[in-house]
């Protein structure tokens, strides 16, 4: 029992880390974006590269991680201004369109020119025991990394100024303009770190299964609903939601099986949205 | 006194359908100056044309000589021009001592002395300091959304209708805290429907109508026009 | 409407239907192109339908491919385990279709979902969908797909006699459109497409009209996407994938014009022609598809339709 409660969690706070960057651009973009999983993707099979290249694996890992913040800091300054010069519902619209179409060009290009390429990680030691229950050490690294990265997040939205200026934004654009602040160029710096994120948690996929190109398109589509369950607009609601999905999909996986569970899901992400469209846990951002 | 910000013949427009049309004004440096005028009449058109929210299809607005109307808000608001909306566009979720920080973002100089002017100013405020912005009552909005703009050390500070939906009371209260302000020699541009606080307190005033200046003068003269009684202060 | 526009759009209609009757005449009697024709008739087909649900009335449905392969799936499933004519079971994936198309239109507008989240609800259907007949695998042979080569209509069988049946569905679709676009409908649906808000406010039900837009156009989606299963002689998820369906459709709809007459034909023929002249390139083909996206998106929103338009200076349906 506890073993599987631990396995949900860990599974949980995966998922919201895939899906906290969707979230992030949400919130203050105004944008979905829905070449997430390419993000993340790209941050994998570039690890997987500078593996290649003979690099120290924590070094070809930040790389890695760096690499997709580059293009999500690309992103935002070329394909997205349309969309930035429109607002709400078009900017929606058009932000959707511009990443759909970016995902299928990353996709198509990664397939031909890297199609075998996949990023797979092994720790040193595969499990270690506490007590009686023995954990595999790919799990407990990734609690790790991703209760950290999650800890800097909240320090840096809710202790330093720029964090304010975001969560400003996030909460009303035209009120952090009547303060001054230029919402393009923090927006820049948000999609650059939400890209960051999204290839962090490819990166981390790495060490549970081998990520390749064509995870791309299910990244995006699980990270939309575990951002969309847990309130578009709130990463706590992201935080929350992931676990408790992971954590649901854990018990349920094991008692009814895997197959019926995901159904479940998608129907709950489904009813949740037509029942309560901000979200499970739309909280204060 | 020189002219602090001169709008000449500017021409504002929403979906082809021009809302301000030839209107010039100025408001020089330690001034403070109402623009009175019907709802609708463009008062707050003009008063962001002149922020920089929005652009202008005819002429120019400068200050201090330079021109701003082809400028980003953000930069504006960095030169000294600071617009407290109607709206009052406050961050809810964030503290009023969040919200009032926030409003420092763009300027220089100590923030701590700034934020203990404002707090001072508004005492209310300091008393809810750690409270949601969301969660306080139209009167105390209000006086964080004027707090918030006073926090950027403003030169000129455009207030837009502040007194909308607020008690006598706190109209008052708040009418002598802008002459406090006024005396430490802030500019002011007001725009308001309550007409007897703004005409009273301001130096000059403008009166706006179908996004025409129809009038101007000294805010004492005004007060007693006829005209003026008729329209907007209920005298028969 | 005025008899201007009227007789614009039957010129149209009739325009469409002589030009592409007189494509197979073009292919030299070559199977393989004539193939290629049809399928462009068939894709045609499900950007009308799509240009009813969002060209018109703004509901984003991302689960176009779930929908048709609903009606298909269901359809193919029937005549195959309870031996019934395809004529018979076809009408039931039309009404399947039709009702979730109809359901999801309705809680999205009674709950008064925006764009995106009918997107996103829309494309967790799709999810459920595919996973759906991955697991059934008993009744739908999960990934590896159905025959379904002799099951259908004869009609279907293949050859020039299923280009002109084809075609004369997409005629009747196009007929339909014209009749909804004409009527009080259109005229509805303009003013929800221009200002939802204001069209309530005007006394319009925009739930009524929404729902009707988005049950025609999945009605639409049920019929091609059993004609699609029955002449393609093959069924499986990934025939009625995201990637196969919907991103054609939009790639279609934004070439040739969201909201017109001719935009679905225009687009349909410049895709087709784009798509084999990209084959050569392999699996790069996605990668065209989305930079063509991409590029249209953010300069040619419009589509060809609305540059004839102006060029021309004539009011293109």
């Amino acid at each position: 029992m506890i073993a599987i409660l631990l396995d949900g969690i860990v599974q949980g706070l995966q998922l919201s880390l895939m899906a906290v960057g969707i979230t992030l651009i949400f919130g203050l973009g105004g944008v979905l974006n829905l070449a997430h999983g390419q993000l993340a993707v790209l941050g994998g099979i570039s690890t997987a590269l500078f593996l290649g290249e003979g690099a120290h694996p924590v070094w070809a890992c930040v790389l890695g991680v760096l690499t997709s913040g580059v293009f999500g800091l690309i992103m935002d300054r070329t394909l997205l201004v349309p969309a930035y010069r429109c607002a709400g519902e078009e900017r929606l619209l058009l932000g959707l369109l511009i990443t759909l179409g970016l995902s299928f060009v990353v996709n198509g290009f990664l397939d031909v020119r890297y199609p075998s390429v996949a990023l797979t990680l092994r720790l040193p030691t595969p499990s270690f025991s506490v007590g009686d229950i023995t954990i595999r050490t790919a799990s407990a690294a990734v609690a790790l990394i991703a209760v950290v990265t999650f800890a800097l997040l909240f320090a840096f939205l809710k202790g330093t100024l720029l964090g304010k200026v975001v969560r400003s934004i996030m909460q009303n654009e035209v009120g952090a303009a009547l303060c001054g602040i230029n919402p393009a160029r923090i927006r820049t710096l948000i999609v650059a770190l939400s890209a960051m994120m999204a290839g962090l948690a490819g990166v981390v996929q790495g060490l549970f299964s081998s990520l390749g190109t064509e995870l791309g398109n299910e990244f995006t589509s699980f990270a939309l609903i575990v951002a969309v369950i847990g309130g578009v607009r709130s990463i706590n609601g992201t935080l929350a939601a992931g676990v408790l999905l992971g954590i649901v999909n854990a018990f349920a996986s094991y008692y009814i099986g895997a197959y019926l569970t995901l159904l479940i899901l998608l129907a709950t992400a489904a009813g949740t949205i037509l029942v309560r469209p901000q979200g499970l846990f739309a909280f204060r951002t | 006194m020189s002219v602090l910000v001169g709008v000449a013949e500017i021409e504002v427009a929403y979906a082809d359908i021009a809302v301000v049309r030839g209107v010039s004004l100025e408001v020089h440096e330690g001034e403070s100056v109402a623009v009175i005028g019907p709802n609708g009449a463009g008062k707050t058109t003009l008063f962001k044309a002149i922020a920089g929210m929005l652009g202008l299809r005819g002429g120019s607005i400068r200050y201090q000589g330079e021109r701003i109307d082809r400028r980003r808000h953000y930069e504006i608001v960095r030169r000294g021009v600071v617009y407290v909306p109607a709206e009052r566009e406050l961050f809810p979720q964030m503290t009023v001592l969040e919200n009032l920080e926030l409003g420092a973002y763009a300027s220089y100089g100590s923030r701590a002395e700034r934020l203990k002017f404002v707090l001072e100013l508004f005492p209310r405020l300091l008393e809810r300091r750690k409270q949601l912005a969301g969660t306080l009552s139209g009167g105390e909005q209000q006086m964080l959304a004027i707090g918030r703009g006073l926090m950027a050390r403003p030169r000129i500070l455009l207030l837009d209708e502040p007194s909308t939906g607020l008690a006598p009371f706190f109209v008052r209260e708040m009418y002598r805290q802008f002459a406090r302000l006024k005396r430490e020699g802030l500019t002011i541009l007001l725009a308001e429907q309550q007409v007897p606080h703004a005409l009273s307190f301001t130096d000059r005033a403008y009166v706006l109508e179908n996004g025409r200046i129809r009038l101007s003068g000294k805010s004492s003269e005004l007060l007693g026009d006829p005209e003026i009684q008729r329209s907007y202060l209920g005298v028969a | 409407m005025t008899p201007i526009r009227l007789a614009a759009d039957r010129v149209a209609i009739a325009a469409i239907t002589v030009v592409l009757a007189l494509v197979p005449l073009t292919l030299g009697g070559s199977d393989h192109y004539l193939r290629i024709a049809t399928l462009m008739l068939i894709y045609m087909a499900y950007a009308v339908a799509f240009n009813i649900i969002f060209g018109h009335t703004r509901q984003l449905f991302l689960c176009l491919g779930a929908l048709a392969g609903s009606s298909a799936y269901l359809s193919v499933v029937l005549v195959i385990r309870l031996s019934l004519s395809p004529w018979a079971t076809i009408p039931l994936g039309i009404v399947l279709a039709a009702l979730l198309g109809g359901a999801f239109s309705y809680v999205s507008v009674r709950r008064g979902l925006g764009v995106i989240f009918v997107g996103i609800v829309t494309l967790v259907f799709s999810m459920i969908f595919h996973n759906l007949i991955l697991g059934l695998r008993d009744w739908t042979n999960g990934e590896t797909g159905i025959e379904t080569k002799g099951l259908g209509p004869a009609v279907l069988g293949g050859g020039p006699t299923s280009y002109y049946a084809i075609l004369a569905f997409l005629v009747l679709s196009l007929v339909v459109y014209h009749l909804l676009m004409r009527s009080r409908a259109g005229t509805a649906f303009q003013a929800i497409a221009d200002d939802e808000f204001a069209a309530e406010l005007a006394g319009i039900d925009v739930t009524t009209y929404k729902v009707l837009a988005a049950t025609v156009g999945s009605a639409l989606l049920g019929a091609v996407g059993a004609i699609h299963a029955y002449y393609g002689g093959f069924i499986s998820p990934t025939v009625y994938a995201l990637g196969s369906v919907d991103i054609v459709v939009l790639v279609t709809l934004l070439l040739g014009g969201m909201g017109t007459l001719l935009g679905p034909v225009l687009g349909g023929i410049v895709f087709t022609v784009l798509d084999e002249a990209v084959r050569p390139l392999g699996r790069l083909n996605v990668m065209v598809y989305g930079i063509l996206i991409v590029v249209l998106v953010v300069t040619f929103r419009h589509g060809l339709v609305a540059m004839l338009r102006k060029r021309l200076k004539i009011p293109l349906p």
